[in-house]
């Protein structure tokens, strides 16, 4: 089933599914795009290329409140903050970015250990992938391709969407968008043209290049072991790091937190908020001594659990090439080169 | 006159091959190839043969000086400095991190550097109407001069227009913005505590989530530990992944700074940092 609707009617679409529920879009902010609950249905805007935050935050929000209580009060009077969730759409999201949440499903129930928020959310929300503009050239810093990623993949969303101009066709994927489509009624039928248009651009997608090099997952894990004990290559790596949050905050991939209670007077909540394993006390002990004290442990940390690690352990590549990590670096490191060298001679082969 | 961004490349890698091969430094802190040319990368040299691999253009706004707490006392380093830069060398020897006599500067006298993200040139904003560093040992060019300049308080006055309860309402704005990566700490020159405050938890000085009280706390702190020290290199401002124009602030406090102490961050090794420097003559204000 392929719909459609124009760009200029996305506020009656954004409309539609605010009536449903909770709707999550890209919209413009001053530093660039992000996804956010959307309030006013004209702020919703397709035309970004992709967020600064990845959509992680949709199911991983960067503070999730736990339980609330009083201090100086009895644990029994604690109460557990409930996660009463409308039916959520998370609007926009990029193919690399949906293929992220498969990687982070892993952690969050695949490996039997079920975490209840990140379960909840994700049943409760329905994704609307939409493909990259293939008329517009990668960003630099992007290299889903090589992680096998197409520019246009619609697996692992609900509901599909391409845009051709001003016009936004959508393509029911699983049950659950199917549902959620029949229920909206102002969608017109495409045509046949543009049905031959959605399925060629999907195809295409594995043609469109973002940067690009062969990749054998074996071999990544082998010579990221093989190195893990030359410091002169971490440190080399590492010198120009500042150790900051920023490429892990903003990646699609990384879970790491801190559970923390924060009060105002008397008013206490326990919270999960995001951490990340670039900071100097992330594995700080409480005997105060500190296994990660260099700038190169810790970036060889980030690399490796995503490189080399998750390789062993789960068998993926934990990272989908989306680029963040590089676009936001302060200092531009980027991990795509990071990884070019440390195998270089095994697997590196540019097309 | 122009910059030609090239020769101070070529000055640049002479005199560290130079400083390398005669073993006077053991680590020169420049400025390398990144991604592609619109991101080149804080660079260290440690071999003569690394040379190669610095450059220098426009993008290279990095302020080097904030790397040289990471070297054990005593390394002999070399590091290139813009204007900016060279005032952070300056106050990171009146506090005492480095010393002069373990230090050459490759002074760079510059304008015309452009922020990547926005294209937009950074000189007025954050180079403290200087052009040329105010501590070198070797300059890597011409001294720049009859170029206009814009004064370093000259972007504060919009800011300064706003009442007590607008400003209040525009750093609240801002602050929710902050998604507490703490990239403006780990990219100050100035910002080398370790611990950072806001890391401690005995006593917890403020949340560690993202939320107003702990951004508020966050913010407001180091802004004052780094009034008198902050030498407006904007490096900060350039880190954040949103936007926060946290140099406003940082302006502000080292304007007022300027005025009761009558001296500005880094000018001089011969100062003493206007907070730790106990005058008789001192203003009053600060009490008032
Ligand atoms: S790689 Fe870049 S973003 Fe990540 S910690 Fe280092 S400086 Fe920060
Ligand atoms: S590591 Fe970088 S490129 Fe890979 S998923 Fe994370 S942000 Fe994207
Ligand atoms: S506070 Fe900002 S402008 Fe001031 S020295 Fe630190 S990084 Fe530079
Ligand atoms: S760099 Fe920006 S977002 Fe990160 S902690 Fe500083 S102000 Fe907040």
């Amino acid at each position: 089933m392929l719909k459609k609707t124009t760009i200029d009617k996305l506020p009656e679409l954004a409309a539609a599914l605010m009536e449903k529920g909770t709707l999550v879009a890209p919209i413009k902010e001053d530093a660039g795009f992000n996804f956010r609950e959307i309030t006013d249905t004209k702020q919703v805007d397709l035309i970004f290329h992709n967020t600064i935050i990845s959509p992680k935050s949709a199911f991983f929000p960067q503070v999730e409140d736990f339980v609330q209580y009083q201090t100086g009060k009895s644990i029994l009077e604690a109460a557990p903050v409930e996660l009463n969730l409308k039916p959520t759409f998370l609007f926009g999201v990029r193919p690399c970015d949906v293929k992220s949440f498969q990687i982070m499903d892993i952690h969050f129930s695949g490996t039997g250990v079920v975490d209840p928020y990140w379960q909840k959310r994700r049943e409760a929300t329905i994704i609307f992938g939409f493909a990259f503009d293939m008329n517009e050239v990668a960003d630099a810093a992007e290299f889903y391709h090589t992680l096998g990623i197409g520019a246009a993949d619609p697996e692992g969303s609900d509901i599909f969407m391409v845009r051709k101009d001003d016009i936004l066709m959508l393509k029911v994927i699983t049950p659950k968008g199917e549902k959620l489509m029949t229920g909206l009624s102002f969608l017109i039928d495409a045509s046949a043209d543009e049905i031959k248009y959605f399925d060629d651009y999907i195809a295409k997608g594995h043609d469109y290049k973002t940067r690009y090099t062969c990749v054998d997952t074996e071999a990544i894990a082998r010579e990221f072991e093989a190195i893990f004990d030359n410091a002169d290559f971490w440190t080399k790596i590492s010198d120009a790091c500042l150790s900051c949050g920023v490429c892990t905050f903003v990646c699609p991939t990384c879970y790491c937190f801190d559970i923390c209670d924060e009060t105002l007077f008397s008013q206490g909540t326990r919270r999960r908020v995001w951490d990340a394993c670039m900071f100097t006390d992330f594995t700080l002990e409480a005997s105060g001594h500190n296994p990660r004290t260099k700038v190169y442990q810790r970036l060889r940390q980030k690399v490796c659990h995503k490189y080399s690690y998750h390789i062993r352990k789960y068998g993926v590549i934990s990272c989908v090439g989306c680029g963040r990590c590089t676009r936001y670096c302060p200092v531009n490191i980027d991990i795509f080169s990071i990884v070019e060298e440390a195998v270089k001679a095994k697997w590196y082969k540019r097309l | 006159m122009t910059i030609s961004f090239k020769q101070i490349e070529e000055k640049l890698k002479t005199e560290a091959k130079r400083l390398l091969e005669s073993g006077q430094v053991s680590v020169v802190l420049a400025y390398g190839k990144g991604y592609d040319e619109k991101h080149p990368m804080p660079y260290v040299a440690r071999n003569p043969s690394d040379v190669a691999n610095i450059v220098f253009n426009e993008y290279c706004n990095y302020n080097m000086a904030r790397y040289l707490v990471r070297y054990p006392a005593g390394t002999k380093i070399a590091v290139a400095v813009k204007a900016a830069d060279s005032r952070a060398v300056i106050q990171l020897i009146q506090e005492e991190k480095v010393k002069r006599e373990d230090l050459v500067l490759l002074g760079i006298p510059v304008y015309g550097m452009k922020n990547p993200k926005t294209q937009e040139i950074i000189d007025g904003k954050t180079t403290g109407g200087l052009y040329n560093p105010v501590l070198y040992d070797i300059l890597l060019g011409d001294e720049v001069h009859g170029q206009a300049i814009q004064l370093p308080y000259d972007v504060l006055a919009a800011y300064e227009s706003m009442d007590k309860e607008v400003r209040f309402a525009f750093w609240k704005k801002e602050f929710d913005k902050c998604i507490r990566c703490y990239a403006c700490r780990k990219a100050c020159p100035m910002c080398y505590c370790d611990p950072c405050f806001i890391d401690q938890n005995k006593p917890k000085w403020g949340d560690k989530s993202p939320k107003f009280h702990g951004n508020l706390m966050y913010h407001l702190t180091r802004f004052h530990h780094l009034a008198g020290r902050c030498i407006d290199c904007g490096e900060c401002s350039r880190a954040c992944p949103v936007d926060i124009p946290l140099y406003l602030f940082h302006k502000k406090v080292a304007r007022e700074c300027e005025e009761m102490f009558g001296q500005a961050a880094g000018m001089s090794i011969e100062d003493k940092p206007a907070l730790v420097n106990f005058r008789v003559d001192d203003s009053d204000k600060i009490l008032e």
